[in-house]
């Protein structure tokens, strides 16, 4: 079931600022990355115990003016942050 | 505190909510007394704070979302416990630097911070390219023991930055500093500043810090430095930096620029914007230079709350606000809108005040006792 339900790198920092916009910051590459409001909120919901639609299931009731793609746009993103280390699903023992 | 913030009408959104970086002093002790030493004789010069207390102020700053740490000191590579502290802020998220007189590093401590992966560079003071210009200041047998510390963190492959603090007895050896360093050595770059009015500096003035005539040495040669190894040598202040931004004020005046954007006022200093310091004994200072304003003691005050609302620290950042034609010492200067003021460190230490310009780095005190801009003389 962890398969689908991503979770974010515990390594990463997530630097708010008080517009609501944010930073990633991977200490083991120095890399950083800029994230939109709606970014932010992704990111504090990949904790494991949601599935992809689950999270795009938050990002529809808590955001205003939804487009009909929001849930590519969702999966996109994860993907991403995956494909950046920034984020993964847990690996079953 | 909140409240006086608040009254103050400071719009906090124009920083940070945390620090992004923080300048650790780890330690107040130092193997050297190196005679231009910024340190000792300061404010700074305090008692050092067990490993502990420097644990949980890192939870703290993982809390904040802090993404590095600088130690420095002291001489950081003197605690019997730097694997802990480092290990103490990778654990914490956090990537960090170390700054130091180089004579300390074995390969053990290297190895270690190579494995870390966590480190964006070991800094090491190198002043000449052979050991009597080096030791003049520093003391006998350091040159040797800081070449063979940049030595063996090249064999570790961790990162190495040099910096070269220029003063009256190595102003003649630039050439051969560069060539040590970048082509001997094999660094990618150094960095260069020169001796400041502070700490043992201030006790030593005469014999370290660099006349008007050594001072137009230096950026001379410094540029022609430029010409050959290009941006391999940098500097955010000192001889290099000034030869470089008087150039620019210069050339401002003779076009006759109304102003050069974002100049005119005391804007000398964006550290507090960003970064905030600690000093060996706990306390949460603004700048590792400005050591007397306490802001308050790790793991007693919050880190955030000094951060966004310590009135001592919005101080310094609304520095900005204050015109030079506010002072005397700017009146009638044909570079007043060309100008930032410079370091408020610098200022305090000469002067014992923050809010005012620097006369350190006073273009115009510079050619009123004689100096001349590099470009002149390379031409």
């Amino acid at each position: 079931m962890a398969e689908d339900k991503p979770v974010v790198n515990p390594s990463v920092i997530l630097r708010e600022e008080f517009d609501d916009w944010a930073v990633l910051f991977d200490p083991d590459t120095a890399e950083g990355y800029a994230l939109n409001p709606v970014g932010v909120l992704i990111w504090k919901h990949l904790d494991g115990s949601r599935t992809v639609d689950e999270v795009v299931g938050v990002v529809k009731v808590n955001c205003e003016d939804v487009p009909p793609e929001v849930a590519d746009h969702c999966r996109e993103f994860i993907a991403d942050l995956v494909k950046q280390g920034l984020a993964g699903y847990e690996v079953a023992k | 505190m909140t409240q006086a913030a608040a009254s103050l009408g400071r719009e906090q959104a124009r920083v940070m909510r945390t620090p992004k970086s923080v300048d650790i002093d780890i330690t107040d002790r130092c193997n050297l007394r190196c005679r231009y030493c910024y340190f000792f004789s300061s404010s700074a010069d305090v008692k050092d704070l067990p490993q502990e207390e420097w644990l949980k102020f890192f939870e703290e700053l993982n809390r904040c979302a802090v993404t590095a740490a600088c130690l420095a000191g002291g001489e950081p590579f003197i605690r019997d416990d730097l694997k802990d502290i480092l290990a103490g802020i990778v654990r914490n998220r956090m990537r960090f630097s170390i700054l130091s007189n180089g004579t300390l590093i074995n390969d053990d401590i290297a190895a270690f911070i190579a494995s870390t992966r966590r480190c964006d560079y070991v800094q090491v003071s190198i002043d000449g390219s052979i050991p009597i210009t080096h030791d003049s200041f520093r003391g006998k047998g350091s040159f040797y023991k800081a070449v063979e510390g940049i030595r063996c963190l090249q064999r570790n492959k961790v990162a190495v930055a040099v910096r070269v603090t220029i003063h009256r007895q190595n102003v003649h050896d630039l050439e051969n500093i560069a060539k040590l360093l970048l082509e001997d050595i094999g660094l990618p770059a150094f960095s260069t500043n020169s001796a400041g009015y502070m700490g043992l500096c201030q006790k030593n003035t005469e014999q370290v810090q660099l006349s008007t005539e050594d001072r137009h040495l230096a950026m001379t040669t410094l540029l022609k430095l430029i010409k050959k190894y290009g941006e391999r040598i940098n500097a955010a202040a000192g001889p290099l930096a000034e030869a470089r931004g008087w150039r620019e004020m210069e050339e401002a005046r003779r076009r006759g620029l109304e102003s050069l954007p974002g100049r005119g006022t005391l804007v000398g200093c964006g550290c507090t914007f960003d970064k905030i310091a600690v000093r060996a004994d706990g306390v949460i200072v603004p700048c590792n230079m400005l050591s007397h304003i306490e802001l308050g003691r790790i793991n007693t005050d919050s880190l955030a709350d000094i951060w966004q609302n310590h009135e001592a620290l919005w101080k310094i950042r609304e520095r900005r606000a204050i015109p030079l034609s506010r002072f005397d010492f700017c009146r009638g200067c044909d570079y007043i809108h060309y100008c930032t003021g410079n370091c408020p460190a610098l200022a305090y230490s000469l002067l014992g005040e923050v809010d005012h310009p620097s006369p350190d780095a006073c273009l115009r005190k510079y050619l009123a006792e004689g100096g001349k801009l590099a470009e002149e003389a390379a031409d």
